[in-house]
């Protein structure tokens, strides 16, 4: 599997790598296919876009845990505890009357939003401190369903 | 007999490269259009190519006969748009791209429409003549291509041309299109924000987070940039391609027009008065026109609803950034208007810049990147980072959209998915791709259909097809469906579903032959305009050297023929301009041969090669001069 910190040059970590910005900005000034002569363009486009990938899963907390797990061996996706799906059920249930009673949905989000920073700090204790990492992949899927819990939340008043 | 200026030029054909050809910056806007230019000062300039002006309409209208000369661009065209309101395109702009059968396109216009093969907009026009909005575009391209080759005496291949940042893929392959149909080689289509900041950028040399706010005639765009060490990342664009300036007219037309009986001919005078009464109430409380009085309330009144409109898009740009801004830039002929400022402001909370136009900052920066990627050593170091506007995905089950490249996805990007066939034995999967950020099909933007075939007949969910997006630096997207057993692929670069057909395109570069004629004439006035200069040059610097080789006679004859060239040059007749290089060259051909033999005799005499200029002589006169100087 690509090492997507060795791309970019930044040690592996769950936390954003220090001085992740400047050498982005400095690899994309040397590979960026307008920088250089036209014969080496096609292979600059494949490198530029592998670049901007890394770049992108480095950039997102979520998906910089979930590299990270993958390069540490934990495959496929992992299983959702049956209580896990329950809640989820259940904050759904919640939002779906808030806004036909045209309750406060900023409430609910506020709720997400800390069962969401919760678990991502679980990953991180788990991932740091030699955890299951088993486990950690399992909290880490939880994260994109309060994503778009909060993608149709925050959306929604944005598009007012 | 060698005449004198074939011996003249240093490095001939290296020079003429040099000094011929250009890389412009194009602005194709709906109202106006611009071209501009990167100069050796490192500076981007605006070039006057319609009546003295920067701003050329983007009107095209046609004549009466379809022959040479017949289509007319710029303010004559506008001129006649109020007697010829069928045959005189406006604002097409907001057709590139777009289907016939799109709502907008029938609320538009006074156009007559034809009905057409793959539900592109047709325009009938004066004689029966069909033109679609890429031809029509493609001619406002090329007035901007040859009024500028005439203004600076030069060769106009390369282009960067702008697009908003919300143009979806369709409207971005039109364009392109249309600049191929013009003769010129798109060497970017550039995000008009983003060139705004890019002229902003190098201006101020600051670094921050920057939103521009480009309200134009039909388009609006907003668009967040980081600007650090020399690079520009976009980092989010939003807006509505059917949104701007234009709309502002309509609206107060609108109400000049209140119970009057429209006609094609009176709606288009009723839009002409409110563009100008806009225009004139950026300045005026109020203002007649129409035979009545127009406040700035009541302007204000009618355009505020689509005002508010751009608030959704900024909201959604910063929300997606989800960081603070230091400075908003204003771009586009519309943020003229009062209320427009005011309202950024209160967005914002702090005041706008304004200070380059913000009708030609969006040119400006175009050249600026034309420059970038086509000088050897550019005038400026910096490299932009784009980023796709809107998500592009697959239609799955049930007419859902799976996205598989968000919107604002740093370019060039690529994803990879995997389906699995749902029925047994299935050999055929249908790839549909969609452009938009809702989760329905119907709800997205059609990009492109298409059936990978030949997988292996096996149980469903066994079969697996990964399908690959490739966006390129363009924004243009090409997808790849691959069947993982077998290897079986295929690749396209979307062709919208709506867009032009192979044979469509094949007949618009047929019958932009048509124009042929009128290009040549253009092309030989330009080739010989740059001889005569090459010439007058050469003689110059001979007469200078070598004048004592001359009787004063045959210098003031000499420099007779030189005036009468140089007079020739500032009409437009290239037959008479090539006359008077001959007459030059054959007046000078004596003189020309007694400089030859000055330095065939000074090399004869032993005279080291410093002595006798040979940069000043042509390859031939070289060769002679170093096969006689090796004896």
């Amino acid at each position: 599997m690509l090492d997507k910190f060795a791309l970019l040059g930044v040690p592996q970590g769950f936390d954003e790598p220090e001085g992740l910005d400047e050498k982005f900005r400095e690899l994309s000034r040397k590979l960026h296919p307008d920088r250089v002569p036209a014969a080496q363009r096609l292979r600059a486009v494949e490198q530029m876009t592998s670049l901007n990938d890394a770049y992108k899963t480095l950039k997102d907390p979520v998906r910089r845990a979930e590299h990270l797990l993958a390069l540490r061996g934990v495959q496929g996706e992992p299983k959702m505890s049956p209580e896990f799906l329950e809640e989820t059920l259940d904050d759904r249930e919640r939002l779906e009357q808030a806004k036909t009673s045209g309750g406060s949905v900023e409430e609910l989000a506020r709720g997400v939003r800390e069962k969401r920073d919760q678990t991502l700090a679980a990953v991180r204790e788990l991932v740091q401190r030699g955890g299951d990492l088993a486990q950690a992949a399992e909290l880490l899927a939880r994260m994109r369903y309060y994503a778009r819990y909060l993608d149709e939340v925050e959306g929604r008043s944005a598009e007012i | 007999m060698p005449a004198l200026f074939q011996i003249s030029e240093p490095g001939e054909s290296h020079a003429k490269e040099a000094c011929t050809t250009g890389a412009v910056g194009i602005d194709l806007g709906t109202t106006n259009s611009l071209v501009a230019i990167v100069l050796g000062d490192g500076k981007p300039r605006a070039l006057a190519v319609d009546e003295g002006s920067t701003l050329l309409p983007s009107a095209v209208h046609y004549g009466e006969g379809g022959g040479p000369g017949s289509v007319v661009v710029g303010r004559e065209a506008r001129r006649r748009a109020a007697d010829f309101p069928h045959d005189t395109i406006i604002s097409v702009k907001r057709f590139m791209g777009r289907s016939s059968a799109d709502p907008e396109t029938r609320r538009l216009s006074p156009y007559r429409f034809a009905p057409g093969e793959s539900g592109v907009v047709r325009f009938l026009v004066d004689g029966g003549r069909v033109v679609n909005p890429v031809e029509v575009s493609a001619e406002i391209l090329r007035a901007l291509r040859t009024r500028a080759e005439e203004r600076l005496g030069i060769r106009v291949q390369q282009a960067v041309i702008t697009v908003p940042a919300y143009f979806d893929d369709a409207q971005r392959q039109a364009t392109k299109e249309a600049g191929r149909l013009a003769g010129l080689e798109v060497l970017r289509l550039l995000n008009e924000p983003t060139a705004a900041a890019l002229a902003y950028g190098l201006d101020k040399r600051s670094r921050g987070m920057f939103a521009v706010y480009d309200l134009g005639g039909g388009t609006f765009d907003i668009s967040i940039l980081q600007l650090q060490e020399g690079i520009f990342e976009v980092k989010a664009v939003g807006g509505d391609s059917a949104l701007g300036g234009d709309d502002f007219d309509r609206a107060l037309a609108e109400i000049l027009l209140e119970g009057r009986q429209r006609t094609p001919r009176l709606v288009r005078e009723a839009i002409d008065a409110a563009k100008a009464a806009k225009e004139e109430l950026t300045r005026a409380e109020k203002v007649e026109v129409f035979g009545r009085t127009v406040t700035r309330a009541e302007l204000e009144g009618a355009i505020w609803p689509l005002i508010e409109k751009t608030g959704v898009a900024v909201r959604r740009a910063l929300k997606d950034v989800g960081a603070k801004i230091d400075g908003v830039i204003l771009v586009g002929g519309s943020t003229r208007v009062p209320l427009v400022r005011r309202y950024v402001r209160e967005l914002f909370g702090m005041e706008p810049l304004a200070d380059i136009d913000p009708d030609e900052v969006v040119a400006l920066g175009a050249a600026v990147q034309a420059d970038l990627l086509t000088a050897e050593s550019p005038q400026h170091d910096v490299l932009l980072l784009d980023v796709t506007p809107l998500s592009l995905g697959l239609e799955t089950m049930g007419g859902l959209a799976e996205k598989l490249l968000l919107r604002n996805t740093t370019i060039p990007a690529n994803a990879t998915q995997e389906f699995t066939t749902f029925a047994d034995g299935q050999t055929g999967m249908d790839i549909h791709v969609v452009q938009g950020e809702r989760e329905l099909v119907a709800d997205c933007r059609s990009l492109a259909k298409f059936t990978l075939s030949g997988i292996p007949p096996l149980p469903a969910g066994l079969a697996r097809v990964a399908v690959t997006f490739q966006v390129d630096a363009d924004g243009i997207l090409s997808v790849t469906a691959r069947e993982q057993l077998t290897g079986v692929s295929q690749t396209i670069t979307v062709k919208p579903s709506h867009g032009l057909t192979d044979e469509e395109i094949e007949r618009m570069l047929l019958s932009s032959i048509e124009h042929a004629e009128e290009d040549v004439q253009a092309r030989l006035l330009i080739d010989n305009r740059v001889e005569a200069q090459r010439i007058l040059k050469a003689t110059e610097k001979q007469l200078q050297q070598n004048g004592d080789l001359l009787l004063p006679e045959e210098r003031t004859q000499i420099e007779a023929q030189m005036a009468a060239l140089m007079l020739a040059t500032q009409g437009t007749d290239h037959h008479a301009i090539h006359a008077e290089i001959e007459k030059l060259d054959h007046a000078s051909a004596e003189f020309a041969q007694r400089v030859m033999n000055r330095g065939i005799e000074r090399a004869l005499k032993g005279h080291s090669v410093g002595e006798f200029d040979q940069s000043e002589m042509s390859p031939h006169a070289k060769k002679a001069y170093e096969a006689l100087r090796d004896k």
